[in-house]
């Protein structure tokens, strides 16, 4: 696979209208996102920047009453979670949940096999694996103790946002999504987590970053910026637009909108 | 039921074995005025509140007779892991001197029971208490209480092994635990029975914890699926006593632990956890009571239930803080997760506080996965089926890690495995 190029859609969403229990979160929402953008996707809190994340990466619990979501050409909404993830879209979450017991490590191998045999390759062993991840860890500054722990259990926030991170740079998304990743994140740990980003980015990728604060924006620069608010796209620009987000908040497009 | 109205019960039928029992002439009068008492009431019944999970109705067709085969359970041991200190072996309530270890640790003696002593007093022939039942049924079909006394100052670091064996038929064990001032042990208690046939096992253990003393307790309840296993523990803490106790039931076909702590005095703690299996048509039942009678008590409660098949189970825990008993701290969590539409497990925390500054918490759940967790697995690319059998691993778990890394935890977790739905998938995430 991966003869995706510079420029392809990997994620076209067209009118997507999307209730949770009988209260509709998304109304009529559009954006498309090619192979080498970053997009930030900014709003305030409640605007449906997570419903949105977890809408694309499968949640069973989230109503669609109308648009349509395309992934690769695939109508991304008829697939289960895991189908999504084999095709190669990501989401880092924003509250990642601890499973005690079951390990770290041979969870993100199962992932990276799931992942590799939808492609066409060959399941790699765990030797080769255990190479791959400490590759992967060294860059996000993780510590070998990481190797024998339960799937984030006991890890502080910025561990698991951390974990998602590495578990992002293993797998080789095509289309990550990232849910505020940058929250409860010290200067220090936003700047591997950043690094950690920034390594993916590539021609053949696509970054959806859900924040809420421009200050991760420093580090990942994106290509284009979303006023997400009310359930739709209300404003688009380039990395201004969060710059002026961050000095005069979101009332005025809220009133742009309104006027309009 | 398809018993005759006029046919005896199976308490009645006891009658017959009681000649055959230790004791002299004086101790057949006590046996058979007891058991005539106890007929007189029954066996505790759901009707009873702290029965009112526990449903004993099946032993009215099962014969209760204590056992006399002693067939010699050796291949039940081999499959043990091997004892890291001495073993103590009882088979249907008696004292195995063959298949025990010879010599115990400095300052642990075992007194076996002496059908010498002089039988009980009373009767209580005006009506046994639901609670006692048990304890009578026992008292009146078993040897006595065999003791064990940990003396003064204690065995730190040493752990004494007791296998309960039963052989088929119903065994009467009564084991009493007396530890001194500042005495410590480590006591792993495993209960196996019959693999094929009938067995009834009402057990009764007692345990003393003077001053400072410290008892870490661990029972694998691993008998076979024709066996009912009634255990009834009374704990009694002194002053900064500390009871420990791990519960993990996977085998048997109806199995209760009583748990009776009483914390006598301040700063005794008591920590009690376990982890109820009950697949197939298995019943795990937990009842508690934790008596906090005196200031700076701490106790906490951790049980997790797992019912699959038409497996039913329960949690019935109470915890009573007196009158007095300020600064009381005490947490109750019990959690289940049922895998099938047809498994039940009722849960019911209770707390009653009669003293002013105390800290009690107390949660319960009983569900099947968490959506969030499952949805998890699922945005990694896991199958289904193989994020549900990890989610139920990780369930199961959480109180098996309390065995610590040892090979206690290892044979447990291998067994609680083998009977999890995609065991093979399970390994290879967990090794």
């Amino acid at each position: 696979m991966s003869n995706i190029q510079h420029g392809d859609v990997v994620l076209d969403i067209r009118g997507l209208t999307v209730s949770v229990k009988g209260r509709k979160i998304l109304s009529g929402l559009d954006l498309t996102v090619r192979a080498g953008e970053v997009h930030a996707i900014m709003g305030p809190n409640g605007a449906g920047k997570s419903t949105l994340s977890q809408v694309l990466a499968g949640r069973a619990d989230y109503e669609i009453l109308a648009g349509t979501a395309t992934y690769l050409g695939e109508d991304l909404l008829a697939l289960p979670p895991e189908e999504r993830a084999r095709r190669g879209l990501f989401l880092g979450f924003q509250y990642p949940v601890e499973i005690p017991g079951v390990n770290n490590v041979y969870l993100l191998k199962a992932a990276l096999n799931a992942r590799r045999k939808q492609i066409g390759l060959e399941e790699v062993d765990a030797f080769e694996f255990l190479a791959i991840v400490r590759d992967k860890m060294k860059l996000m500054q993780m510590d070998e103790s990481f190797l024998k722990r339960g799937v984030n259990e006991g890890f502080s926030g910025g561990e698991k946002k951390r974990n998602e991170i590495l578990q992002m740079t293993v797998l080789e998304p095509t289309l990550a999504i990232l849910d505020e990743t940058d929250s409860g994140l010290d200067i220090d740990a936003l700047k591997v987590v950043s690094n950690g980003v920034n390594s993916l980015r590539s021609p053949a990728r696509a970054v959806v970053l859900v924040t809420h604060y421009q200050r991760l924006l420093d580090h990942i620069v994106p290509d284009f910026v979303h006023v997400l608010a009310g359930g739709r796209i209300l404003k688009s620009g380039d990395r201004g637009l969060a710059l002026e987000l961050e000095r005069r908040g979101y009332d005025w497009v809220l009133e742009e909108a309104n006027a309009a | 039921m398809s018993a005759r109205p006029d046919a005896p019960s199976a308490l009645a039928r006891l009658e017959a074995s009681l000649p055959g029992l230790p004791g002299g002439a004086d101790w057949l009068a006590w046996r058979r005025a007891a058991l005539a008492a106890l007929a007189s009431v029954g066996l505790p019944t759901p009707r009873d509140d702290a029965w009112k999970y526990t449903n004993l109705r099946l032993l009215e067709r099962r014969d209760l007779a204590p056992a006399t085969a002693q067939l010699l359970p050796t291949s039940a041991l081999e499959a043990l892991p091997t004892p890291t200190g001495p073993r103590l072996v009882f088979v249907d309530g008696r004292f195995h001197a063959g298949l025990s270890a010879s010599a115990l640790p400095e300052g642990v003696t075992l007194a076996l029971a002496a059908p010498a002593i002089p039988p009980p007093a009373t009767t209580a022939a005006a009506g046994i208490a639901v609670e006692d039942r048990i304890r009578t049924l026992n008292a009146l079909l078993g040897r006595g209480a065999d003791h064990l006394v940990i003396a003064r100052g204690g065995t730190p670091g040493h752990t004494l092994e007791i296998v309960h064996v039963a052989t088929g038929g119903g065994a009467y064990p009564h084991v009493a635990l007396d530890l001194g001032n500042g005495a410590s042990l480590d006591l792993l208690e495993y209960q196996i029975g019959p693999q094929q046939g009938d067995a009834f096992v009402a057990k009764v253990t007692d345990a003393t914890l003077a001053a400072g003393a410290r008892l870490a307790h661990t029972t694998i309840q691993l008998t076979g699926d024709r066996t009912v296993l009634l255990d009834d523990l009374r704990i009694t803490l002194s002053a900064d006593a500390h009871y420990q106790h791990r519960l993990v039931a996977l085998g048997g076909q109806v199995t209760r632990f009583d748990l009776t702590v009483t914390l006598l005095a301040p700063g005794a703690e008591a920590h009690l956890a376990g982890l109820l299996f009950a697949d197939g048509s298995r019943e795990q039942h937990v009842r508690t009571l934790v008596d906090h009678r005196a200031p700076h008590g701490t106790s906490d409660q951790l049980y997790r239930g797992v019912a699959g098949g038409r497996g039913r189970g329960s949690y019935d825990g109470k915890v009573v803080v007196r009158e007095g008993a300020a600064k009381t701290s005490s947490r109750q969590s019990s959690r289940n997760l049922l895998l099938g539409a047809d498994a039940a497990i009722d849960t019911r925390p209770q707390l009653e506080i009669n003293a002013d500054d105390v800290k009690c918490a107390h949660g319960a759940t009983t569900g099947t996965l968490d959506e969030h967790m499952l949805f998890y697995l699922l945005t990694r690319g896991l199958d289904r089926e193989t994020a549900r059998a990890l989610l139920t691993y990780a369930f199961v778990e959480d109180v098996l890690k309390l065995l610590g890394d040892g090979p206690v935890r290892q044979a447990v977790e291998s067994r609680a495995l083998a009977r999890l739905p995609a065991a093979a998938t399970i390994r290879e995430f967990v090794a």
